[in-house]
């Protein structure tokens, strides 16, 4: 379970990017955390995990408080997925990037092997397990990345606009990946046609603040409140443009 | 920029060749860092006008590379990139020291001169040694070693992550490059009024990606100890390696081979 408490942040340059936020996650929910750009959903991650700094408030992971001592815990519990998967991945082979973690966890290489193994299986891409990542296609580096995360077993993974710059199967894929996790689950983005098929609650951020928080029908329906965060329904959910039906 | 390209294909094909499973790959990487740093200590330590003692130490890095099975192509064209530094640092003696060491037929060949190839083979040789190093053992097992003997963690980690990321800013370096020329068909590179922005750019950009990286590792335990590439104990074949290899260095540091096979001509 994830409890943010009153939590503030601030830039360095002292522009507010987290106000007064207070949330419960809970275990084991498939969160869709949407927002105009800049409204701080990747502030939040990073505040998650503590690259950075909380202001004020804060934050409790399973009852753990995310604090400079307790970084090795909340990282060991929570894993994050990057927008950009090139900023993740930078071995010279698949294996050796989603073996990155355990390895850092000091598993032996028999259990990392089974880490790795198992991660790849899951995500269907045992295949690669040789390639270099440099010069894999961008869909195939999401996924990547993903098992990368997933190697490490955390109970709860943050990703960061899985969906963007994808092509459409692409997109199907990481999506499909997605739904099979089984773990907590927070996804930043904006692709809101996916937080309707794989989320089952949205948080609105605007501004810093949460807007709204409901079930994916109460929010993702409101075109009101989605065109107040400069956000707007899922495509398939508008009309038709050609026949207006 | 096919060149940047090239460049970067070259940082990780060494990467990819230190996965190889040759007889010196499989040595004990301890063994490797320490013959190669003695054996640039040793090629650094030669008298500025003894070329002669010095070539003899080609034999360490084409026996090695022969061993290895490493291609010479891709080391010789990252050797390239640091001849250059030397070149200049060395071409100053050639007017500075014109003293007569001997004549060549015609030739008069001067002190100058004489160092002046010293230390462009002291370049090639010792950036040769390291390069070496690299394609036969990964790097978290060199930075394993360097903190086992006790380089303070905060180098270390400066050099892994500085490795890391050059292939970061040439990938940075090509975008942006790209970006410009597609906006400037005629230009036949960066005008000489938009480096300064360029440069900059480039820095602030690098240092985003190289944050995010960092974060992305940290993120995954990466704390800079590299404990996961904790090698097997040292076995007896890799001490009869080093042992034989550092006492033929030291021999050959020593004993001027060339002057003594000379001799019998």
């Amino acid at each position: 379970m994830i409890q943010f408490k009153d939590l503030s942040y601030s830039y360095p340059d002292g522009h507010a990017a987290i106000k007064k936020v207070n949330l419960e996650i809970k275990d084991g929910e498939s969160i869709a955390l949407v927002g105009a750009n800049g409204a701080g959903k990747s502030s939040l991650f990073k505040l998650i995990v503590g690259i950075s700094d909380i202001g004020e408030g804060s934050i409790e992971v399973d009852g753990i408080p995310v604090e400079k001592k307790t970084l090795k815990d909340i990282r060991r519990n929570v894993g994050m997925v990057f927008q950009n998967p090139d900023d993740q991945l930078f071995m010279t082979k698949v294996y050796d990037d989603v073996a990155f973690g355990p390895r850092n966890e000091l598993l032996s290489e028999g259990e990392v092997e089974t880490r790795v193994n198992q991660a790849l299986e899951v995500l269907g891409i045992t295949h690669l397990k040789d390639r270099m990542p440099h010069r894999l296609s961008g869909g195939e580096k999401r996924i990547i990345a993903i098992a990368s995360v997933l190697s490490m077993e955390p109970n709860i993974i943050l990703f960061d606009e899985p969906t963007s710059f994808l092509d459409p199967k692409a997109r199907r894929n990481v999506m499909e990946t997605l739904g099979k996790l089984e773990m907590t689950k927070i996804i930043a983005t904006h692709d809101l046609d996916m937080a309707l098929d794989i989320c089952d609650r949205v948080i609105v951020l605007h501004h810093g603040s949460v807007f709204a928080d409901g079930s994916v029908k109460e929010i993702l329906l409101n075109e009101e409140l989605l065109l107040n965060c400069h956000l707007e329904l899922p495509l398939c959910m508008q009309r038709c443009k050609t026949c207006n039906a | 920029m096919s060149a940047l390209t090239d460049s970067m294909n070259t940082i990780h094909s060494l990467e990819e060749m230190a996965e190889a499973k040759t007889i010196i790959h499989r040595l004990h990487p301890m063994v490797k860092l320490v013959t190669t740093f003695l054996y640039i200590i040793l090629v650094v330590s030669f008298d500025p006008y003894n070329v002669t003692g010095l070539v003899v130490f080609l034999f360490y890095p084409v026996i090695l590379m022969a061993l290895a099975e490493i291609p010479y192509k891709p080391l010789l064209k990252r050797l390239l990139v640091a001849l250059p530094f030397s070149f200049f640092a060395g071409i100053s003696n050639i007017f500075y020291n014109q003293n007569l060491a001997f004549m060549l037929g015609n030739i008069p060949i001067t002190y100058g001169v004489i160092s002046f190839f010293s230390i462009m083979i002291k370049t090639v040789f010792t950036v040769m040694g390291v390069l070496i190093l690299i394609a036969t053992t990964p790097l978290p097992q060199i930075s394993y070693q360097l903190l086992a003997i006790k380089v303070p963690k905060i180098i270390v980690e400066q050099i892994m992550l500085t490795y890391r990321y050059i292939s970061v800013l040439l990938e940075q370096v090509s975008n942006m490059y790209t970006a410009y020329i597609l906006r400037a068909p005629d230009a036949k590179g960066i005008k000489m009024k938009d480096m300064g922005i360029f440069f900059g750019q480039l820095l602030l950009k690098s240092f985003d990606r190289a944050e995010n990286i960092y974060f992305a590792m940290k993120c995954r335990g990466y704390d800079g100890h590299y404990l996961y590439a904790k090698p097997d104990p040292i076995k007896k074949s890799d001490w009869i390696f080093m042992l034989s290899t550092c006492a033929m260095l030291i021999l050959l540091r020593f004993f001027n081979l060339s002057q003594f096979i000379g001799s019998f001509l």
